[in-house]
């Protein structure tokens, strides 16, 4: 198990390699959620003056969305990743070692734990700076772990279209999912708002749970029924990207 | 001049249509953020000083067609960094044309993409229960500013390109110019925009252009509006092309 | 029992409709421990599906495969963790320095990198990368990526090990270094499956070589024995000028049967006895007049042995 554990390790080490070792080239990725966050609450702030919002303050309404949002994209350039190194061989050197498939594919999509990081670390100080109130360590912790999950979730994806069609040029298709996932939820406004066929969307998206539980605990207090429900949410998409993931790595070669 | 400039917009344009993964992007998410933006956001349109319309997504087409069209602009300046890095670009001035016709042909390609980029917000917002304010003939202006916008991002992109020279740093400054579509009216009425918000896009070209597109769709015939948006969105191509032609003639006496 | 063993080994690609294509078709193999075994053919025969195969990358579709002793198909751990692969493409991670790609590639194969510190040094020094092995990958050339390559596949001590095309666009320097150490793999009693489609590198290193072509084993044997079947040596001549040729064909029919004419040469005779036959024909050349503007003695190559198995020429043949 030890040397199991090291492979796994190793490659999510690897992983962060882009980070650490190209900072140039992981900056928009960085950058992009705190733009969003920021832009959107500069274009869409007075919304948060409509009832409901349980705040005015609409930075601190949407920062779980671009908490998310990071994750998301995250795991989707997990996928692209993958999808280079299938491109240029280095994913076959990973297949040849006698090391499991399942730690190959734990190690890949663990990074993206670890790498999401990064994006929400920034995206928190900025919106700290700009006064989104302390949401209380527990809540934040909490917070973190959840993002951390569906960041793992959305790389399962991207993995799973890597997989498939073994080309970076699937980019789109894993990007437009890890987007809609995060979008197609009561992101900008609370459910009730929502235009009929969104909330419809919104209800049935398990991300929604997620991004309430987190919402609430910016805004006010993360209760236990909606941790339980955004942990199950997390955990029930993790599951069901996972087993999808899974299954592209045992059929490699078929 | 001419002829050079139409073979290599016949060439983008031929290319960016054999690959559709590339070319769908364009139009695939900026229809899923205008989804996102009318349905999360419909309620805005309750908010006092909001102006009066028809709904929430005859107000944000304008700011989809404008985001298609950046859209356009970043894959406009990728294509060229992309030649330039396989070398055809090299190929394209070492022939007789005329090196202005390389930037005009792939920013012209984006123009001809900004039309279909318009048509097709169009009849989305029209499935969707959009009305056209100002009739048949807004129509028109709508696709004509399309065109102009995507003119004046496809400009900016191929500058971009010709200064980073290379495909990945041209999409990672992606992120970056989203933010001049957040400094402006695109999105919401200027006069609800948070500080500081509001004085940027007061002054920032991309408002009037966002507004022009708008107001045939949302509002009807103000002449201001329509004028100012057709200045604005020329004036930013003229400036962007001709930085983009100064640029590649930088380029070639560097090379020398 | 073999290093490597297939019996009636296959690969179907599914078509849209209809049959599928048959890349490898039926394919016998036997190569035995410490053997350097030549696969040869052109583009597209089917060379690369048959490593991905028994390297485990790819399942057959019929037949079966044992590498060093194990299934290819029922026991993929046991094959990787006694295989070294260098794939065609050198897959490498730009970002990373060669030592750590080859510390790497030893913790893949379950080794701790404290353990193999020692034989990483060694490999880098016999690759000829010592004064590198800090540096990123990026920044070496192709040759040295190939070289780096090859040691990753080295590092954990394989009992076979795998080479797709290893010199594919090298220069003739790298390619020479990669020929040497091949060579000192096998004096070590390594056994070693090189796909190649260069008649020359089958012809230095292969203790045996197979011949494949449309999927399927068209030849097998030793370099010499190969060679031996399809023929004799020959004698090529290029006339000075079109008149004597008649003559010169009357000549040479005396000294038994020819070649049809190429586009290098006018004439060719067979010399059964080697150049030892020679010298009787430039005498009977030279007392009947004949003006000869160069003699050229031809021995059969690989790509003759081709030829006469597939009636084509090898891609890439000189």
């Amino acid at each position: 198990m030890t040397g199991e554990l090291r492979v796994t390790w190793a490659l999510m080490r690897r992983g962060l390699n882009e980070v650490l070792r190209v900072p140039g080239a992981s900056i928009p990725g960085v950058l992009a959620p705190t733009i969003f966050l920021l832009g959107l609450s500069a274009v869409f702030g007075e919304a948060a003056q409509l009832p409901g919002y349980g705040t005015t303050n609409f930075t601190q309404f949407i920062v779980g969305v671009s908490l998310l949002q990071g994750a998301g994209f995250t795991g989707a350039a997990t996928g692209v990743n993958l999808a280079r190194d299938i491109e240029r061989g280095w994913f076959d050197r990973l297949l040849l070692a006698p090391t499991p498939r399942m730690v190959v594919l734990l190690g890949i999509v663990g990074s993206a734990a670890l790498r999401c990081l990064l994006p929400v670390a920034f995206l928190l100080a900025v919106a700290f700076a700009l006064g989104v109130p302390w949401p209380g360590l527990p809540d934040l912790v909490v917070s973190v772990l959840l993002v951390m999950g569906f960041a793992t979730a959305m790389a399962c994806w991207g993995t799973v279209i890597a997989l498939r069609f073994q080309t970076q040029q699937a980019a789109p298709l894993m990007q437009a999912v890890a987007f809609s996932s995060v979008l197609f939820t009561a992101a900008y406004a609370p459910l009730d708002l929502l235009a009929g066929w969104l909330q419809v969307i919104a209800t049935i998206n398990p991300t929604t749970y997620v991004i309430e539980a987190i919402r609430a605990g910016f805004i006010t207090e993360m209760s236990l029924e909606q941790l339980g429900w955004a942990v199950l949410a997390d955990v029930g998409m993790l599951a069901f990207f996972a087993v999808l993931a899974i299954r592209g790595m045992r059929r490699i070669g078929r | 001049m001419l002829r050079p400039t139409l073979a290599l917009m016949r060439r983008a344009l031929r290319n960016a249509f054999r690959r559709p993964q590339f070319l769908a992007p364009l139009v695939v998410f900026p229809s899923l953020f205008l989804a996102v933006n009318t349905g999360g956001l419909q309620a805005t349109t309750g908010l006092p000083g909001f102006p009066e319309v028809n709904s929430f997504l005859d107000f944000q087409l304008a700011s989809a067609i404008c985001q298609s069209t950046m859209l356009g602009g970043v894959s406009a300046g990728i294509a060229m960094a992309l030649d330039i890095e396989a070398g055809f670009f090299d190929r394209l001035v070492v022939s007789p044309i005329p090196r202005t016709a390389v930037v005009l042909g792939r920013v012209g390609a984006a123009g001809v993409l900004g039309a279909l980029q318009a048509v097709w917000f169009l009849a989305i917002g029209f499935i969707f229960g959009a009305e056209m304010a100002a009739g048949v003939g807004g129509v028109l202006v709508v696709i004509a500013l399309g065109v102009i916008s995507a003119l004046a991002f496809g400009s900016f992109g191929v500058l971009i390109a010709l200064r980073a020279k290379n495909a990945s740093t041209v999409q990672g400054i992606f992120p970056l110019v989203i933010v001049g579509l957040f400094l402006s009216s695109a999105f919401f009425p200027a006069d609800l925009l948070s500080s500081p918000a509001d004085v940027i896009a007061e002054y920032n070209p991309i408002s009037y252009l966002a507004e022009g597109l708008r107001e045939p769709i949302a509002f009807g015939w103000d002449a201001q509006v329509i004028v100012e948006g057709f200045v604005a969105g020329i004036a930013l191509a003229g400036i962007g092309t001709s930085l983009a032609i100064s640029a590649l003639r930088g380029r070639l006496r560097a090379a020398r | 029992m073999p290093a490597i063993e297939t019996v009636d080994l296959q690969r179907e690609y599914p078509a849209r409709r209809g049959p599928g294509l048959r890349a490898v078709d039926g394919i016998d193999l036997a190569v035995a421990p410490g053997e350097v075994y030549g696969f040869l053919g052109p583009n597209g025969a089917g060379k690369t599906t048959t490593v991905r195969m028994l390297v485990t990358l790819l399942q057959p579709t019929g037949g079966r495969a044992t590498v060093a002793g194990y299934d290819v198909a029922t026991q993929p751990a046991e094959v990787r963790k006694r295989i070294g692969v260098a794939l065609q493409a050198a897959a490498l991670d730009l970002l990373m320095t060669g030592r750590e790609m080859l510390l790497l590639a030893a913790t893949l194969h379950g080794i701790p990198p404290a353990d193999v510190a020692d034989r990483g040094a060694d490999l880098l020094e016999r690759v000829g990368l010592s004064a590198a092995a800090d540096r990123r990958v990026g920044t070496y050339s192709g040759g040295m990526q190939r070289r780096l390559d090859l040691a990753m596949a080295l590092i954990h001590e394989p009992e076979v090990l795998f080479l797709d095309e290893p010199t594919t666009g090298l220069d003739p320097t790298s390619r020479l270094t990669l020929w040497d150490e091949v060579r000192r793999l096998r004096d070590e009693g390594t056994t070693v499956f090189l796909t190649t489609q260069y008649l020359e590198e089958a012809d230095q290193l292969a203790d045996r070589v197979g011949i494949i072509a449309r999927g399927k084993i068209v030849a097998e044997g030793t370099p010499a024995t190969l060679k031996a079947e399809v023929g004799v040596p020959h004698l090529d001549v290029t006339l000075a000028g079109e008149d004597h040729r008649d003559l010169a064909r009357e000549v040479l029919a005396r000294f038994g049967d020819g070649r049809p004419p190429t586009e290098e040469c006018d004439l060719s005779v067979a010399l059964p006895d080697g150049s030892a036959g020679l010298a009787p024909i430039v005498r009977a050349l030279d007392e009947a007049g004949v003006q000869v503007a160069s003699l050229d003695v031809k021995e059969p190559t690989l790509d003759d042995v081709f030829l006469a198995k597939t009636g084509e020429h090898l891609e890439g043949a000189d």
